[in-house]
């Protein structure tokens, strides 16, 4: 006999002005190797097709269905009901903007948070499209490679006490990828630049290393670390400003 | 090369200086407490080595010096870390909302952490105001006071809130700096709760100690 599962879920329909946010109860039976994404699919078809959530891939590639799973941030279609108590309380992830019940918009968060961070390769070189690549330590391509999985489900951010608090703090994965333009030889921005960027109390000097980020990455980024090299870098290069060098 | 940023206007030049500071004001207090600890608690081997030692420190200057100056480092440090406590409403509701639903430890560190500093903050500087007006230090009139039983009960509280935020402070420093790696966070955690743990015990065993000690 399997569990049955007792789901609250947060339901509340920005569009509708009727809708007031309340938790509503859903019950199922669970199934062999159930993830959320299944049992919120069987919900929509057969308790109550108005129920909003975001999923793509189901794979934990596309980054589209981060929630809050019992008080963590986590990917839906990453976790196993078996992994779970039988009572499952799914929330909206917060800092972003909801569109309904369980859907945000991370979208046009990651967008402003490029926009701000200059998130591609600054470089005064010609661009050929006849040449051949050019050629990258295999080390570094590795480092790059790391940092780039990033799946942009806001879960680090919506972790993140600090993102909470201030809504202008750039968050984990920010600070992530302006490391990855940092070791990335190609790009020509100077420590300098990069510290126009994130040195100051919105960017890597806001960060309280509450860790949040690190303990929720569901791709297991090493987010900790790059926090760490950023601090330092970026502290290195405040001193150098100071004494103006 | 030009480059205009989005963020115009915003430069942080004295962000990365201010960070600094806290970060060096919060490990000058460390190492300030862990002497502090070895002086006072040098009374549970012999109040003539407590003696000993504060004679030492007042015939430097130290205490005369060393004392008023660690005060403004505390005063320095609570404004310096004061900047990331939220003294709004909202932000506060935010951040204990944030904690109770993310049962997440070192968030729940954080949330300690700023609520020892605002203990720490008033009874740290009454104790301070207490000690360096009534000098010199001994260890018969240390004991005078805590057996007049106010002050025991006060130092059970500072204690403990002390303590916290000084082991939480010192992990803390290692992990957004960098000089612990994820690997070994776990290791370095349970490590640095260890020792918090040892200095609250040997504060609690030096207050029995005073509560017992002959005040003549
Ligand atoms: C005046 C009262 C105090 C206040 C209001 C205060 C406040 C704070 C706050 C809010 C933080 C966290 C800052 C952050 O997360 O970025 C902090 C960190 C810290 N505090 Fe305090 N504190 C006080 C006294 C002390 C004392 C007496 C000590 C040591 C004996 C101490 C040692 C530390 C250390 C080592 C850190 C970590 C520094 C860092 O993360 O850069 N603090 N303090
Ligand atoms: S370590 Fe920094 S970025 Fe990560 S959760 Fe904490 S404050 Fe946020
Ligand atoms: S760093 Fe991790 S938690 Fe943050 S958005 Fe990327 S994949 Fe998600
Ligand atoms: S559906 Fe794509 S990550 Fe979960």
């Amino acid at each position: 006999m399997s569990r049955l599962l007792k789901f609250n879920i947060f339901r509340y329909n920005p569009e509708d002005a009727q809708s007031e946010p309340h938790m509503q109860e859903f019950v199922l039976e669970e199934t062999d190797a159930m993830t959320l994404f299944i049992a919120l699919n069987r919900i929509r078809e057969e308790q109550d097709p108005s129920l909003q959530f975001d999923f793509c891939c189901r794979a934990g590639i596309c980054g589209s269905c981060g929630m809050v799973i019992n008080g963590r941030p986590g990917l839906a279609c990453h976790t196993k009901t078996k992994d779970l108590p039988g009572e499952i309380t799914l929330l909206p992830l917060p800092v972003f903007k909801l569109v309904g019940d369980l859907s945000v918009d991370t979208g046009s968060w990651f967008r402003e948070m490029y926009t701000k961070t200059e998130s591609w390769i600054h470089t005064e070189k010609e661009f050929d499209p006849e040449a051949l690549e050019e050629r990258m330590d295999n080390k570094d391509a590795v480092s790059i490679y790391e940092l780039e999985r990033c799946v942009e489900c806001g879960c680090c951010i919506a972790a993140c006490g600090t993102a909470r608090m201030r809504d202008d703090f750039l968050g984990a994965a920010a600070l992530n990828r302006v490391a990855r333009f940092l070791i990335d030889p190609r790009d020509q921005r100077s420590e300098k630049d990069y510290y126009e960027i994130i040195g100051n109390d919105m960017g890597i000097f806001g960060c309280m290393g509450l860790l949040a980020c690190e303990d929720v990455c569901p791709k297991h980024l090493p987010l900790q670390n790059q926090l760490g090299f950023l601090r330092r870098k970026m502290g290195i290069t405040s001193l150098k400003r100071l004494f103006g060098k | 090369m030009t480059i205009v940023y989005a963020p115009a206007g915003k430069s942080g030049k004295w962000d990365g200086v201010l960070d600094w500071l806290q970060m060096l004001s919060g490990a000058s207090l460390i190492l300030f407490m862990w002497c502090h600890m070895l002086l006072v608690s040098s009374v549970v081997i012999s109040p003539d080595l407590m003696n000993a030692i504060a004679w030492f420190f007042e015939a430097t200057f130290m205490a005369q010096v060393g004392g008023p100056l660690i005060f403004v480092v505390f005063l320095m440090h609570f404004v310096l870390a004061a900047r990331k406590i939220p003294f709004r409403m909202d932000g506060q509701k935010a951040i204990w909302q944030h904690a109770r639903m993310m049962h997440h430890g070192d968030t729940w560190l954080w949330v300690i952490q700023a609520v020892s500093a605002m203990c720490i903050l008033v009874m740290g500087s009454i104790h301070m105001w207490v000690v360096l007006t009534d000098l010199p230090i001994t260890a018969a009139k240390s004991a005078a006071r805590i057996q007049g039983g106010f002050w025991a009960v006060f130092y059970l509280f500072l204690l403990p809130l002390a303590e916290l935020h000084v082991g939480i402070g010192f992990y803390r420093i290692a992990v957004k700096w960098g000089f612990v790696k994820d690997k070994d966070r776990p290791r370095f955690k349970r490590g640095e709760n260890i020792v918090t743990l040892m200095f609250i015990g040997i504060g609690l065993i030096t207050l029995i100690r005073f509560l017992f000690l002959a005040t003549n």
